[in-house]
């Protein structure tokens, strides 16, 4: 047996001990995986290393933390329950409608940033108590929500798995829109009618409402929006006049929007809020330090490249297989496109590299729902207030392997889909 | 009495400050300056911030060599360490300063173009910080850094890096690439600067040819390549011709013209000069390498790489006996060499002469050390 493949299974036996035995939180048994792993592998403690890869994801982390503060406070101004009960008073009689245009709202801020947790944190956050009041399942509502935020990371005009494969092969950010949308809308409208049919019914506005916290907005007027129009005058601004408004940075512009939320007219105890957001948030948080030390070990052990060259090994009939399962289960669309985009892309060599790297994206960009981080899908939870979240996972299965299926008809008919526009 | 979860508190914040600390010392340890020690051929050591007084006081501030010949003739500039994680290009720029006499025209060399990225490595990739050469006076170490600058100098990375001017939308990440900051800014970015004060040099000191050493995962295309703008391509050509009856197997490939920011494509674009980039396969920087140490980084043998090419997938540019430094360093040595015989045959009353010079099959019989101080 290879070493490294010791090393990996040192790594994940750790990892399901810390969870399932010892009740660690996900983090620290990521953590504790990453220190056994070094240990098997003969690098002691390497204290540097785990330090650096927890370093690895610090710009999410920062997002998050700044997107569950504005979050909570816009919630505190009572935006969210005004949102929701306008989207709902306003399409209730067409069900269908709501469902694709709330799929395409939550797109809306990672079609801007490249983020998928940006979608749950802002709009994901919006439309979630109207879709529990609406008759889903808080499980398929959190299902609906994450994984829209999927589509969302993968709509144009920002990518970021792209550009990271981009960048790996020196290709420009130049030609993406069109197999990027194609990989993105016409599977957010079926994932929004797959839900509408499987979970919604006829809409009985009368007990909705009841269900959604009162509308605030006769009180405010539409000051009570300011913080969200903050929030996406600045993502939007900065995309489309960069030349005038810098690009300060997201984890800043929820700053900002937290901040212009005392200009509401709701009183906001923005300490007590922040609290409350960061304790929600550092379990999250924590995983995201744990997996950049995991991945920091894997690389520095060969365990990284052997995982994609067994990838790059597997018999030609079986490579569509390894990419559907493996890329998915980096639990990173990030980490996954950084270790395996490039070599996927040049092993597709031949066919339109344009097509094949967005289709590779689609899948990959998957993973932010798969465990061990489960991102997405432990953000949805919150929302939710679902607390299994491999309940949110398994909501999601049919939309994941439709898309999987998507992503694969791309890879095989990558020139084809270039000849359709 | 103290409850058992604030035990555990205590005990989580003591752990995570002894590592702090350990970490914190080894980060600190990436601020030592490596020794360079000027061979006979220099004559004056300037600094970049000379073409870009903002600069001065920054880790992008780096030193640049002067080798002034006697007779008069061409102005040579030499990149190393434009991506501090690829190695071969910062030996090679030291080999010159250490060894070259110059008898026509002129070289400058800036061993560290991009100083800052020497202060850090990438998260996730496991590099080592430093590497060890045998010499004629003992061991010497040498840095490897980041492909990009420290964060700490340049921070936050956008999540879209907009190329200026072009507007070119890149990766965040690329923000603090030099290789993707050409022309470069006055008042821009810190790594848009750098790219503006080199850029700077290259007009004031009438550079008229001019090289980037570079190196590249094993799987990338341009591996071994000699990437030119097209203004380059009959000197390029005849180089590799060259090169090829020396047995050394290069690709010629051009600088895309829509891809903008890079050396090859800004350099020949907004000046005079005849730009010339070289990449060396090194398996430290690819994405299905082994274990990653400093072993990895000199030797260059990687079982994964090998199994890789046996599978071939993808176009793996890896020997069976792997991809050492020595090596690596001889290649860009023997093609700056090339091209400049070839510039010479094309502008004969243009032309540089260097003396000392090692070339490719004494570097790799007699290993890159002996041509070190």
């Amino acid at each position: 047996m290879p070493i490294e493949l010791i090393v990996l299974l040192s790594m994940l036996a750790t990892f399901a001990v810390g969870i399932f035995v010892l009740k660690l939180p996900a983090g620290v048994a990521l953590a504790f995986g990453s220190v056994v792993g070094a240990l098997v592998a003969g690098y002691g403690v390497p204290v540097r290393h785990l330090v650096e890869g927890s370093f690895g994801f610090l710009e999410p982390i920062l997002i998050i933390a700044a997107a569950m503060v504005f979050m909570k406070v816009i919630e505190a101004t009572g935006a969210l329950g005004t949102i929701s009960h306008a989207m709902v008073t306003s399409l209730y009689r067409w069900p269908s409608l709501l469902m694709i245009l709330v799929a395409l709202f939550i797109m809306f801020p990672g079609m801007l940033t490249g983020l998928s947790s940006a979608c749950i944190l802002t709009t994901g956050a919006m439309v979630a108590p109207a879709l529990v009041a609406m008759g889903m399942p808080r499980y398929a509502a959190g299902a609906f929500v994450a994984m829209s935020a999927v589509y969302g990371e993968i709509a144009p005009p920002i990518n970021i798995p792209v550009m990271i494969v981009g960048a790996g092969v020196d290709m420009p950010y130049i030609g993406f829109e069109i197999p990027l949308l194609l990989a993105s809308v016409p599977l957010a409208i079926v994932t929004a009618m797959y839900f509408r049919i499987r979970f919604i019914r006829k809409i009985r506005i009368d007990e909705v409402i009841a269900k959604l916290p009162e509308p605030v907005f006769k009180k405010h007027g539409w000051k009570l929006f300011v913080p969200i129009i903050v929030v996406v005058g600045l993502m939007t601004g900065i995309r489309v006049s960069p030349a005038w408004i810098p690009d300060i940075g997201v984890p800043l512009i929820f700053v900002i929007g937290t901040l212009s939320a005392f200009g509401t007219g709701e009183r906001i105890e923005l300490l007590s809020l922040s609290r409350k957001a960061i304790r929600a948030a550092t379990p999250i948080l924590a995983i995201l330090v744990g997996v950049g030390m995991f991945v920091q070990i894997m690389t520095l052990t060969g365990v990284r490249g052997f995982i994609a060259v067994s990838a790059l090994q597997l018999p030609e009939a079986y490579l569509y297989l390894g990419v559907a399962l493996i890329l998915p289960a980096f639990g990173s669309a990030y980490t996954a496109v950084s270790v395996l985009g490039v070599p996927l892309v040049y092993a597709f060599l031949g066919q339109n590299e344009i097509v094949v790297t967005s289709a590779i994206c689609l899948i990959a960009s998957l993973g932010d729902l798969m465990p061990p981080p489960m991102l997405l899908t432990v953000f949805a939870g919150q929302l939710v207030e679902e607390k299994n979240y491999f309940r949110i996972l398994r909501g999601n299965i049919v939309p994941v392997i439709l898309a999987i299926i998507v992503g694969i008809a791309m890879l095989i008919f990558a020139d084809q889909v270039r000849s359709l526009y | 009495m103290i409850e058992s979860h604030r035990i555990r508190a205590i005990l989580f914040l003591v752990v995570a400050a002894v590592g702090a600390t350990i970490a914190a010392l080894e980060f600190r340890r990436m601020h030592e300056l490596e020794k360079i020690v000027p061979g006979p051929g220099v004559t004056t050591v300037g600094r970049l911030s000379d073409y870009l007084p903002n600069l001065r006081d920054t880790n992008g501030d780096t030193p640049v060599f002067f080798l002034e010949g006697s007779e008069e003739g061409e102005t040579v500039l030499v990149l190393g360490g434009t991506h501090a994680n690829e190695p071969a290009g910062f030996v090679a720029a030291v080999v010159l300063i250490e060894n070259v006499t110059v008898s026509r025209g002129r070289l400058i060399v800036i061993p560290q173009a991009n100083r800052s990225g020497f202060t850090c490595t990438d998260p996730l990739e496991g590099y080592p910080q430093r590497f060890s050469i045998s010499t004629g006076s003992g061991e010497r170490w040498f840095r490897f850094g980041s492909r990009g600058a420290n964060p700490l100098d340049h921070w936050p990375d956008p999540l879209v890096y907009l190329h200026q001017p072009s507007g070119q939308r890149l990766s965040g990440v690329e923000t603090r690439n030099l290789n993707r900051s050409y022309p470069g800014r006055p008042d821009g970015s810190f790594t848009e600067r750098i790219g503006y004060a080199i850029m700077q040099l290259i007009e004031q000191e009438n550079v008229r040819v001019a090289f980037d050493f570079h190196e590249a995962s094993p799987e990338i295309p341009i591996v071994n390549a000699l990437v030119t703008h097209e203004k380059g391509k009959d000197i390029a050509a005849a180089a590799i011709l060259n090169l090829e009856l020396e047995n050394l197997e290069f690709a010629l490939e051009f600088s895309p013209p829509n891809f903008r920011g890079l050396s090859h494509r800004e350099w020949g674009d907004r000046t005079d000069v005849y730009p010339f980039l070289m990449e060396s396969s090194n398996p430290i920087q690819g994405r299905l390498r082994g274990p990653t140490s400093a072993e990895l980084l000199l030797g260059g043998v990687d079982l994964r790489y090998r199994r890789a090419k046996e599978v071939g997938k993808i176009r793996i540019t890896y020997h069976s006996d792997g991809e050492p430094l020595d090596r690596r360093v001889g290649r860009h040595l023997q093609s700056l060499r090339a091209v400049l015989d070839a510039y010479a045959e094309e502008f004969p009353e243009r032309s540089i002469l260097l003396g000392n010079l090692p070339n490719h099959d004494e570097i790799v019989a007699q290993g890159v050390g002996v041509f070190l101080k």
